[in-house]
């Protein structure tokens, strides 16, 4: 139970064997590498297999998300929690020689793909210019078109409102400044007009092309988008044939991609296949060599290193050593748990992870987690909901890893939501009652044991109770761990104290709310809180020199004591006020759906309201309740003996995510 | 002056609602501002941001609940006003003071430790846990308030109901 015992292994074997020996370790997955530092011994360099990998690795990725935008895959509601599929060890060598040619596809997939954005690109280009130069196709002249012998044309544009051609006639007759001279003839032919952008064609004298040009520019005179010896038109159908070509290549290329369709699996198998090789070379980077031997150093759980080293021995020619960490070593963290603890490890996991040093605090937490959970969220139609819904999940699919874990936390923490939900009597809040007083029944209660709305400063006591047990339930692991390391005298001093003190308080504490305390049992509860609190002054500065820093530490360990228990005692009040919030929103939901008076009315609304209503009552309350049980367990339970801080074990495995091998991996 | 009793209690219940509602309005607005620029930046996200989008909502459900059973204890739900007298009007409306206030201003502080905590999804996604705790640490404040406004308002309504 708990934290694995982890012991080094020291696999030495022939260089001949390396590649079988270290596959097998992989499948086996129990044996994290060490670096080897010995610089008697030759190191393998594979920095560059690996950064080979990864960049082939990404190719597959990239491809995969792209095949996926051509040729989406249709997928079941399910299909999120399936798990990885079998395949037979065998049968996965048969297909490594083909993933060459997957990665060909891939890389063919990301080419088209490229193919496809730059053709686009040129579509989006040419379409620019073809919308540049359409004003111009009823232009019969090619755009460069000068004049002839003794005339001179300019093509290009102007911007004016009225006709053209007297617009332009007045710009030549200039300003009238008394300037005697004839003003330049000129022809002008609109070619086209779109507002006041007139595109036109001027023809003038050759002896004037001076003065027109230079009167025309300073009215604003553009020339067209291109220039060239072709006519727009000429030019507008070439464009288009471009636009097409390019259209088709796009067209083209797509089908290739979806034509790639259908390899999904064989994408994931090179995916899962390479990291497989990644992680290998990244195990056989950290191994030293001689010139015909190679040694591996690392953690192995000592549960599984008898049975490894038997295997490895039997298979091939190596020497393999067990042994025992050096104190100072700081082993990595495997935690080894019942089906009822282990998925409450991810709640710890989000904290840190124990050190050597720590008690794995998951098999207490586990409990208290489902129990305060099942308070917080307390509606028995909730709990029933989660617990079937993640049942059936859990059956239908092969859902595994982490998220396999939260779904089984989750169904734990339905069974306790339905528990409690059933002693405060809330089914989908008050529902029950609701819907029988419809057929003109009057249900009183439903609840086995209290229901909180009616006698709130019970369950307030209540949980304050609870709380007191959860702290104390910390100050035994506490009590747990310092004795194990053979540290007796901080193991009784660090806990009974605060025990006497904080459990002699709680019966007059618990007079401040109500008046049926009998006050013989405060009075003694007093005295007995009396007794711990001296023992607290006493004990408390016993790590201190000198008489004076004793005492002082001793008051000081008392002042911690009062305020940070109150403060943690009080902080469970939440399972109250949390519970209640369920209840009532729930309720508030029932309220609306009877409100209407009009029978089809009402059923119309309590379909509508009803699911949705309660559907997201419980989506908040269970995010509630999720966080706020893992603060009571961080902030109040955590903070009187965990430490964390530990690193996880991280073996040499087969860490895909697709495909398992069917051979059995010990470490599950 | 006792014909208000009822209406300051009702005004009670709906600065609740109202305050708690408007904090938890702001807050899970200013979480998802930051949180569509990050599911902007990566989609896959998305489920991560919006339960911290969410966190700061949970005032609104309290300052509701609070204006419920206030509203319940009075008799304005169930169809039987109460005759309060002033005095009695102005102890329910002090006692929904708590969530109000305690429901506002914690939602908008808990929303700006959302809003860093989206930071925490971006650069570290696995550590999303801890962003949740730092932000549901502001909450607790708001449950305490919670927690008072219903030990006020039933306590009330068993006195008052009683006499």
């Amino acid at each position: 139970m708990a934290k694995a015992e982890m012991k080094k292994i020291e696999i030495i074997a022939l260089l001949s064997d390396s590649k079988k020996l270290i596959e097998r370790l992989q499948r086996r997955g129990v044996v994290e590498f060490c670096d080897i530092t010995d610089e008697r011994l030759v190191k393998m360099n594979t920095a560059s297999n690996i950064a080979s990998f990864e960049k082939h690795l990404n190719a597959v990725l990239t491809a995969r998300q792209i095949l996926s935008g051509y040729a989406p895959l249709k997928q079941s509601l399910l299909a999120g929690f399936s798990g990885r599929k079998e395949i037979d060890k065998h049968d996965f060598g048969d297909i490594v020689p083909d993933v060459d040619d997957y990665l060909k596809a891939c890389y063919d997939i990301i080419e088209l793909d490229k193919k496809i954005a730059a053709a686009n690109a040129s579509i989006g280009k040419t379409e620019a210019r073809l919308d540049a130069l359409r004003p111009w196709e009823p232009l019969d002249a090619e755009l460069d078109f000068a004049g002839t012998r003794e005339t001179v044309c300019m093509i290009g544009s102007l911007e004016c409102k009225e006709d053209i051609t007297e617009h332009i006639g007045a710009l030549m007759r200039g300003s009238d400044d008394g300037d005697e001279k004839e003003p330049p003839a000129v022809s002008v032919t609109e070619v086209s007009r779109f507002g006041s952008k007139v595109n036109f064609a001027l023809l003038c004298h050759k002896d004037d092309k001076t003065i027109v040009a230079e009167r025309l520019r300073g009215a604003g005179f553009t020339p067209p988008p291109e220039s060239g010896s072709y006519t727009p038109a000429e030019r507008i159908a070439e464009y288009e044939k471009q636009a097409q070509t390019l259209r088709e290549t796009v067209e083209k290329c797509t089908q290739s991609i979806a034509a790639y369709s259908g390899m999904e699996p064989q994408f994931d198998f090179a995916e899962d296949y390479l990291r497989l090789r990644s992680d290998k070379y990244e195990a056989i980077g950290k191994m030293g060599m001689t010139r015909s031997t190679f040694i591996i150093e690392g953690w192995i759980p000592a549960d599984c290193a008898y049975k490894i080293q038997t295997e490895f021995e039997k298979k091939f020619v190596t020497a393999i050593r067990v042994y025992d960490p050096a104190p100072d070593e700081e082993a990595p963290v495997l935690m080894r748990n019942n089906a009822f603890v282990q998925p409450v490890e991810g709640v710890t996991e989000m904290y840190a992870l124990p050190t050597a040093k720590d008690v794995d605090p998951n098999p207490v937490m586990s409990f208290f987690y489902y129990l305060l959970f099942g308070i917080m969220l307390s509606d028995a139609g909730y709990g029933l909901l989660m617990t079937v819904v993640t049942w059936i999940i859990l059956k239908k699919t092969t859902v595994e890893g982490t998220l396999r874990r939260s779904l089984v936390m989750f169904r734990n923490c339905g069974v306790t939501t339905l528990f409690w939900g059933a002693l405060f009597g809330s089914w989908f809040g008050d529902a029950p009652q609701v819907i029988a007083r419809q057929f003109g029944v009057e249900i009183k209660t439903t609840a086995l044991w209290f229901e909180p709305i009616k006698d709130p400063i019970k369950l307030l006591l209540f949980s304050f109770l609870l709380g007191i047990i959860h702290l104390f339930a910390g100050l035994c692991v506490l009590f747990y761990k310092n004795w194990k390391q053979g540290r007796k005298l901080d193991a009784v001093f660090d806990t009974i104290p605060v025990m006497l003190a904080v459990g002699g308080v709680a019966p007059a504490g618990a007079g401040i709310f109500v008046s049926t305390v009998p006050a013989n049992v405060s009075k003694i509860g007093l005295m007995i809180s009396l007794v711990g609190v001296v023992l607290m002054v006493l004990t408390g500065g016993r790590s201190a020199k000198n008489i004076f820093a004793k005492l002082f530490g001793g008051v000081y360990a008392l002042y911690n004591t009062a305020t940070g228990y109150l403060g943690d005692i009080l902080s469970y009040s939440r399972l109250l006020a949390l519970g209640l919030a369920t209840g009532s929103i729930a309720s508030v939901i029932n309220l609306v759906c009877g409100m209407m008076g009009n029978p089809v009315l009402k059923i119309i609304l309590f379909l509508t309201v009803f699911p949705v209503g309660h559907l997201a009552n419980m989506a908040i309350n269970l995010l509630g309740a999720y966080v706020h049980t893992a603060r009571l367990q961080f902030v109040e339970f955590f903070s009187k003996f965990y430490e964390g801080g530990g690193r996880a074990f991280a073996p040499l495995t087969v860490n895909t995510k697709h495909l398992k091998f069917k051979e059995e991996n010990i470490n599950g | 002056m006792d014909k208000y009793g009822l209406a300051v209690a009702i005004i009670g219940a709906v600065i609740c609602a109202a305050l708690a509602g408007i904090g938890s309005a702001r807050g899970v607005g200013l979480v998802g501002q930051s949180a569509a620029g990050l599911v902007s930046e990566d989609p896959s996200k998305f489920s991560k941001a919006l339960i911290l989008q969410l966190l700061p909502g949970t005032q609104g459900l309290y300052g509701l609940l609070v204006a419920v059973l206030l509203l319940s204890q009075i008799g304005v739900i169930g169809g039987a006003p109460q005759q309060l007298t002033f005095a009695q009007g102005a102890m329910y409306f002090f006692g929904a003071m708590p969530m109000a206030f305690g429901g506002y201003f914690s939602a908008v502080a808990q929303a700006r430790v959302a809003v860093s905590g989206v930071g925490i999804i971006a650069k570290k996604p696995d550590q999303n846990g801890k962003a949740i705790i730092m932000s549901a640490m502001v909450e607790t404040y708001a449950i305490l308030a919670l927690l008072i406004s219903i030990l006020i308002i039933t306590g009330l309504g068993s006195v008052i109901n009683a006499a």
